[in-house]
């Protein structure tokens, strides 16, 4: 990226410590966060250990509560690292991105709100939710809101909790190592982990900041292999880690250090050695120092990321690099000799890279390092987003032209069950398996390619990405697990229901069947998730060079018997790619929570136009909140009817019945705003 | 070299065979995988750089073909038995819509495939090829610089065919061999990988005969769609109506079977014999047949074959019928040098009747 | 048919039946239980089944069957195909 954002702060909760002080002192003495398991009773499993935080070894109470205290004290660890008071808060533009995956939970943005009220901050919210890619990927996408110039600061990072049924579903899966994990070495399996980490990223120049590090760039990637097995040969792998020196400017010779993901599982290691040396060489790749954290501070999930990266930073500003707790020897197919010492090794560096991979092949590398900035700032090319095509689905509209009834009359949609046939759509992909939510999503992300006439094969596949708006896990599977722990025990969980737990589930799965192999993510602000996944395809179209374009998607499922049931499903595509079309995205918002006009304002100014939009579409789907929600046509249907309604403008504009539309929604966590318009008559800043 | 010592080169070590039987075709163009689609019964899920076994049936649901379909981005390779390139070329004309943009090549006049099979074919591979290939999964496949590698194979053991340019192949060939005598392997007949197939329940097109027979009765439904229509869809769903009578089941006899013999039961002839072959691992026959729904399940020892006054009894059993013993060898940690035989189960832990 | 083989037979069809329906539903496979080959592999070629589809058809043999197997090559063995399984069953498993 060509505005590298500056890190000045970090703070941490985590299995060998709280706080950076305590972090720093017993990574540099090499301790080991690994310990029997005294949370809960693991006397069913094969293994019993795990990395909990300091002083939360023996504490179960709700998830959602453990967290909430882990991402608190990491975020005040981390405001004061960069020596950011109240007063500067108030005077800044301060956003969060949190990598958060809640096992189970419902309604993961509500953590993130939650973490910013506690801490009188009033700017937007966006959690990740891609599992162990989830901090990583909010790193990214932290530096991409300070390049778009919506926040000044962001805290960007993540929070997991180890819990009983997580522990259970990895444990059925046959992953887990039967003593302290051994990254790279002999030891087969990973060792579970929790805990919590932020980044204080900064526009440079917003204030009189101490600069700690600089994010330079990057990269996502998706398998499209398999829900719980990376690609063998780390093609995915790989693609990230270029995507990320590209965005960095980097080549891989100035890379000084590399934090592996490093699992110490059979599939991901070997694929990871082998990602390794197809992006470096062989030759480079055998000299280059390399490391995973996880055999000291465990998997720590939607943590691990950004622990990761902040233990290399702590490292590299002593003049160390982190090295591999637990390693016994190389294993066959690993690395020959990773850093496998104790305690840090000394090493001087200027640059390093820190890679994760997900279940569902989800992959996330980040370039980050010393203070010196790579040059001055090169001219930024962005390149103008369009939108190609949309394709909506709730029970009585699969087509755009179809949510125009609905808007005119305000009528709710038909009130009968939605029904599709993917099977019928896709003749060739085998979707046994495949749950109701990854139906809906793949059915309209089909359509919609289709309709732009995108044939996903060779390259197409590595430039065409997938960001999906989505509140929460299928609750299909959810209400599977669940039943099949309460019949069968914690020891035999439902497996393959655990695989689809995941809030990237339905991303995943749909990737894999459509092979969508570029930049992909699954995102959550609440209510308007699929107008912040459009935002969000927007800008990395505009700002980066890795993708051509990117299919914007929301999804909302109902579990069966819930109020509404399945009437509730509803799914929406928006492909947005850089090939013109006759609607283009011409101004783009972000703001806080109930900042709606903020939003707005942003997103008219950066349009440049003189006169507002001719069509305003603010959906609210909050039902029962005033007259005026209530006559709106997709109540109940949170994530999906922003992009309805943005469907429902780019249909009115391709007709040629309208010049400029804006979409607008003012949800809980966050407000987003998108203009769009015809591109006859657009107005250059 | 006997046929006794070829099948210990497949089960034990590593052997080396030429496949010349088998046709190397790709149909390259925007609608290739279409236009396959078209003519194999099964459903094509597979993606590029994945192999799918499927079949080619005729109008009455009598396979004619045994296919490897094999995307490759743009391009699909078929690895074909049982129909010619020739007859596989009118097959496509005749089912395939005209407007659909595809071609086919024939790779045959200007490639040859050699395979290597084995518990440590592996191994003669991550020398002559690339220590990366134990993690190439099975039924996928990669290009190298002197061609094409699938990981396949039909004998229970690990297996690789590797497709090469005619001017690569005698001296890959000299180089394999060597590679696979150092594992006091060798090189081996159709015949031997014939018996391997046969002891692990692979169909063979080239044994047998079909006449009257679908997948219904032949156990291989898994390579039919359910779904779309191919040819010889229509007499499956016939078949399928009229329900199932006879099926094919493996059995081991002591001696006195071979292929044609009718089978009796203790009241009335249950069946016949498809294919018989001596088993070194059994220490006696084992074969395949076409037996009466009534009676076609393992672990029954009440049917024989009559010849004058002597009855060969058979008794059925379970395929496959060996413990390979590649399923017990781990690449990433073991080598032939290494390896322990002697903590091994034997191939077969049953009893003649 | 002597009474014996008739028995055999009828035990055998119903641990079959009973298998191939755990098949068809650990998988959703939208086809009759009946179309499942008995000596179709299940892993790798054949019925294409994976490793995550493996713990939870192991969870179910336990379940249905009593049949307890940990996962070792000798026990993979056991699972290679709808015949195994009903073997292992007929050998191994609770009496019915």
């Amino acid at each position: 990226m060509s505005h590298a954002a500056q890190i000045t702060g970090w703070g941490v909760a985590s299995a060998i410590g709280v706080g950076r002080e305590r972090f720093r002192s017993a990574l540099f003495r090499g301790e080991i966060g690994i310990a029997p398991i005294r949370r809960f009773d693991t006397s069913a499993f094969t293994t019993h250990v795990g990395a909990m935080v300091v002083g939360y070894e023996s504490d179960d109470r709700d998830p959602s509560v453990l967290c909430r205290e882990f991402g608190l004290l990491a975020l005040r660890d981390a405001l004061e690292h960069a020596r950011l008071d109240r007063n500067s808060l108030r005077s800044l533009r301060v956003a969060m991105t949190l990598g958060a995956s809640l096992f189970g939970v419902q309604n993961t943005e509500c953590l993130a709100r939650g973490l910013l009220e506690e801490l009188s901050i009033e700017g937007p919210s966006i959690t990740v939710s891609t599992a162990c890619t989830s901090s990583t990927q909010a790193i990214g996408f932290g530096a991409d809101l300070i390049r778009e110039g919506f926040a000044d600061v962001v805290l960007a990072g993540g929070v997991d909790t180890l819990t009983p049924a997580l522990f259970a579903g990895f444990h059925a899966l046959g992953v887990l190592s039967e003593g302290p994990c051994a990254p790279f070495g002999r030891q087969m399996g990973t060792t579970l982990g929790e805990g919590a980490g932020f980044l204080v990223l900064e526009r440079r120049g917003a204030r009189d900041a101490v600069t700690r590090g600089l994010l330079r760039g990057y990269g996502l990637s998706g398998d499209a292999y398999h829900e719980t097995s990376p690609e063998p040969r780390g093609r995915g792998v790989a693609a990230a880690i270029r995507s990320a020196l590209d965005d960095a400017g980097a080549s891989e010779d100035e890379i000084g250090y590399f934090n592996a993901h490093g699992t110490g599982t059979t599939a991901n290691d070997t694929a990871e050695w082998c990602a390794i040396q197809s992006v470096f060489g062989s030759e480079l790749a055998s000299s280059l120092p390399l490391s995973s954290s996880k055999g000291h501070l465990g998997h720590a999930q939607s943590a691990a990321g950004v622990l990761e990266v902040i233990t290399t930073l702590e490292c590299m500003g002593a003049g160390l690099a982190p090295t591999t707790g637990g390693f016994d020897g190389p294993r066959p197919g690993g690395p020959p000799r990773p850093l496998g010492a104790r305690k840090p090794q000394p090493l001087a560096y200027e640059l390093a890279l820190s890679s994760n991979s997900a279940f569902g092949g989800n992959n996330c590398a980040l370039v980050f390092g010393g203070t010196n900035p790579p040059g001055p700032d090169a001219e930024e090319s962005r390149r103008r987003v369009f939108v190609s095509t949309a394709a909506p689905l709730c029970a009585g509209v699969s087509r755009v032209e179809e949510l125009a009834s609905i808007y005119e009359s305000k009528s709710a949609p038909l009130d009968r069950e939605l029904m599709i046939d993917l099977a019928a759509e896709l003749p060739r992909v085998d979707l046994r398996g495949i749950d109701r939510a990854s139906e809906l999503l793949t059915t309209v992300t089909w359509r919609a390619l289709g309709d732009a006439g995108v044939q996903l094969r060779g390259k197409i596949r590595e430039r065409t990405g997938l960001i999906v708006g989505a509140l929460r896990a299928s609750p299909d599977s959810l209400a599977r697990f669940h039943a099949s722990i309460v019949q069968r025990g914690l020891a035999k969980p439902d497996a393959t229901a655990f695989a689809q737990l995941l809030p990237s589930a339905a991303q995943s799965a749909c990737a894999k069947a459509l092979n969508i192999r570029g930049p992909q993510s699954t995102i959550t602000v609440g209510e308007g998730s699929g107008l912040m996944a459009c935002a969000i395809a927007a800008w990395m179209l505009a700002g980066r060079s890795d993708s051509d374009r990117i299919v914007a998607a929301a999804l909302d499922t109902r579990a069966e018997g819930a109020p509404g049931g399945a009437r509730g499903d509803a799914a929406c595509a928006v492909v947005l790619g850089t090939a013109p079309t006759s609607v283009e995205v011409v101004g783009i918002g972000v703001a806080g929570p109930h900042q709606l006009h903020e939003a707005i304002a942003q997103a008219q100014r950066r349009w440049g136009s003189p006169e507002p939009p001719e069509i305003v579409l603010a959906p609210a789907s909050k039902p029962g909140s005033g007259p005026e929600e209530r006559a709106h046509p997709f109540a109940g249907m949170p994530s999906t009817s922003s992009s309805f309604a943005l469907a429902h403008a780019f249909g009115l504009l391709r007709r040629r019945m309208a010049r400029s539309a804006l979409i607008g929604v003012g949800g809980t966590t966050a407000s987003v705003a998108i203009i769009v318009a015809s591109t006859e008559v657009n107005y250059e800043t | 070299m006997s046929l006794e010592d070829e099948y210990r080169a497949v089960r034990h070590h590593a052997a080396l065979s030429r496949m010349d039987h088998v046709g190397l075709l790709r149909l390259v163009g925007d609608d290739a995988i279409e236009a396959v689609d078209a003519v194999c019964s099964g459903d094509l899920w597979v993606r590029d750089g994945r192999m799918l076994q499927t079949l080619i049936l005729d109008d009455r649901a009598q396979p004619v073909a045994d296919v490897y379909v094999c995307p490759d981005n743009d391009a699909c390779f078929l690895m074909v038995e049982g129909i010619t390139t020739e007859e596989l070329s009118e097959c496509l004309a005749r089912h395939v819509d005209p407007d659909l943009d595809f071609e086919l090549e024939d790779l045959g006049p200007e490639h040859e495939l050699l395979s290597v099979h084995g518990p440590y074919a592996w191994e003669v591979m991550s020398r002559w090829l690339t220590p990366d290939i134990i993690g190439l999964p099975y039924l996928s496949f990669y290009h190298f610089d002197l061609g094409v590698c699938f990981r396949a194979g039909k004998t229970g053991e690990f297996g690789y065919d590797l497709m090469l340019r005619n001017e690569h192949a005698s001296k890959a060939r000299s180089e394999l061999l060597e590679l696979v005598t150092s594992l006091d392997g060798a090189e081996v007949s159709l015949e031997a990988l014939d018996l391997c197939a046969l002891e692990n329940g692979f169909f063979s097109i080239r044994h047998g005969s079909v006449d009257g027979l679908t997948p219904i009765e032949l156990q291989l439904q898994w390579r039919v769609s359910t779904r779309k229509r191919f040819p010889g869809v229509a007499a499956i769903e016939e078949r399928r109506a009229r329900g199932i009578r006879r099926r094919l089941t493996h059995f081991v006899a002591a001696d006195g079977v071979k292929s044609g013999d009718v089978l009796r039961g203790p009241d009335s002839p249950l069946g016949e014999v498809m294919t018989a072959a001596f088993s070194p691992a059994v220490g006696g026959v084992v074969g395949t047949a076409l037996l009466d729904i009534s009676v076609a399940h393992p672990g029954i020892a009440e049917l024989f074959v009559r010849d004058r006054d002597a009855t060969f009894p058979i008794r059925t059993v379970s395929s496959p019928l060996v413990l390979n013993r590649s399923l017990l060898v781990d690449p990433r940690s073991e080598t032939y040098a290494t390896r322990e035989d002697s903590l091994r189960p034997p191939l077969w832990q049953g009893a003649l009747p | 048919m002597k009474p014996d083989l008739s028995e055999y037979v009828a035990s055998r069809v119903a641990i079959l039946d009973r298998v191939r329906r755990i098949l068809r539903d650990t998988m959703k496979l939208k086809i009759e239980a009946e179309a499942i080959d008995p000596d179709a592999p299940l892993f790798g070629t054949g019925l294409g089944m994976d490793s995550v589809d493996a713990v939870e058809l192991l969870m179910q043999l336990d379940s249905v069957f009593g049949l307890y197997l940990a996962g070792s090559p000798q026990d993979f063995v056991k699972i290679r195909t709808v015949n195994t399984i009903v073997d292992a069953v007929m050998e191994l498993g609770d009496e019915p």
